[in-house]
């Protein structure tokens, strides 16, 4: 293949791309010869990192949303504990590594005794199920994540913070009937002498880390 | 929802950000990863660890793309700037580095030469390969007087990075092809026509100016 028909499979991508036909890159890869792939796909990225997004039509829109890849995406971003727990899951699977791995990796990594590795893990089965709130998780416990999963810290902060915890809905408006007051009453005296009582358990530092916010 | 240009998005969302709507912040957000989909995707399968080199195998794709997209939503987080050329930036440092990240699976044994997967990671770093070129560009936008910001200016802002990387090209046949692909967004057929040129020329012009501006947006010459 010569370099011009290098340089016309590229300009056809970057036709296809600003008309919004959504080019694919592999089709256009597979279109010159094996040897001329490599400087080819690095003419395509040149162009796709400053590309003009196109004027996507509403029905390509639509078949973004509904893309495998996308819409469970969009979907885990709106749950309570944001993106953090796909995320977690993700991160740890291309590392091929289980929460007891990476509990044991904390252990370490964060000098704490060597028998807190199992109350480790049980709080990140916590994380990756949604049931942790994120904005309580100590910084050092998502420095030492960013570390063992090679990722900045802030794309981890940022992946939790996304969640309807740390984005509380608007407040709804509504009008009590004149005795809620009265009625309310004993529950929140139970409710308040229930959160002054001192637990039995006593809380140790992963549960600081977990739960003691950052 | 139709189709909302990034620029618009960007500024929606830099302005709910100010005014503390982190709820209104994250669904513009959403619009625009939405928007930069087809760009996350296309990076991951063109990806190159080394110029010229190979990539991410083609049954790791999807996995790669997926969590390059989760990496772009949770970007949100500490990304404030308005214009679509920072953003883009950004994006591409961010889908790379997740294709990097990927790619450390496949590649921990192999020794890596310049360029690749161990110069480029600061854990705590946000350092990206568009850090000098952006940085130059402030310094333009710096001295020029505040008078000059007109309306026209204002609404061109959205393509100010990438219309100045194009205005450094020495060349004057590559800037001229790159304006009318990047900024007018014409075809390469339209480009011929209007300068009178073979296709050819066009394609041509196209790769080489393509693989300047990238250049100097990455090293600032």
């Amino acid at each position: 293949m010569s370099s011009t028909d290098r340089d016309r499979i590229l300009s056809e991508f970057i036709d296809a791309w600003n008309a919004g036909r959504r080019p694919d890159v592999d089709d256009y890869l597979a279109r010159a010869e094996e040897r001329e792939r490599g400087e080819l796909a690095d003419a395509l990225m040149a162009f796709l990192r400053f590309a003009p997004t196109p004027e996507y039509s509403d029905e390509a829109l639509a078949e973004i949303r509904a893309d495998p890849i996308v819409a469970p995406a969009l979907a885990a971003a709106g749950e309570r504990a944001g993106l953090l727990p796909t995320l977690f899951v993700r991160l740890r699977a291309r590392l091929g590594m289980s929460n007891a791995d990476i509990a044991g990796e904390l252990v370490s990594s964060l000098s704490l005794p060597g028998d807190r590795a199992a109350k480790t893990e049980a709080y990140l089965g916590r994380l990756e199920r949604g049931e942790l709130e994120p904005s309580r998780i100590s910084g050092r416990v998502f420095d030492a994540l960013a570390r063992l999963f090679g990722v900045p810290r802030a794309e981890l902060e940022g992946a939790g913070d996304l969640g309807s915890w740390t984005m509380p809905a608007a407040t709804p408006a509504f009008r009590a009937e004149d005795d809620a007051a009265k009625a309310a009453a004993p529950h929140l005296d139970l409710l308040a002498e229930g959160l002054a009582t001192p637990g039995s358990a006593g809380r140790d530092e992963v549960d600081d880390l977990f739960l003691g916010g950052r | 929802m139709p189709f909302e240009p990034d620029h618009v998005l960007l500024g929606r969302f830099v302005d709910a950000h100010e005014r503390g709507d982190l709820a209104v912040a994250a669904t513009y957000w959403e619009r625009l990863a939405v928007n930069n989909f087809d760009r996350v995707k296309n990076t991951v399968k063109g990806f190159r660890f080394s110029p010229g080199g190979p990539g991410i195998p083609p049954d790791e794709h999807g996995s790669a793309a997926s969590e390059a997209f989760l990496r772009v939503i949770a970007m949100s987080a500490g990304f404030r700037k308005r214009e679509t050329g920072r953003f883009y930036a950004a994006l591409a440092t961010c889908v790379e580095h997740a294709c990097q990240d990927f790619g450390r699976k496949e590649l921990r044994h192999q020794r890596r030469s310049a360029g690749s997967l161990d110069q480029r990671y600061e854990p705590d770093g946000d350092a990206g390969p568009y850090d000098a070129a952006l940085a130059a560009y402030d310094a333009d936008l710096r001295r020029q007087s505040k008078d000059a910001l007109d309306e026209e200016a204002s609404r061109q802002d959205a393509e100010r990075l990438v219309a100045w990387g194009i205005a450094q090209i020495k060349n004057d046949n590559h800037r001229e092809v790159l304006e009318l692909t990047y900024l007018e967004k014409l075809s390469g057929q339209a480009i011929a026509d209007r300068l009178g040129i073979e296709p050819n020329n066009v394609y041509k012009r196209r790769e080489r100016g393509v693989l300047e501006l990238e250049r100097i947006l990455r090293e600032q010459h």
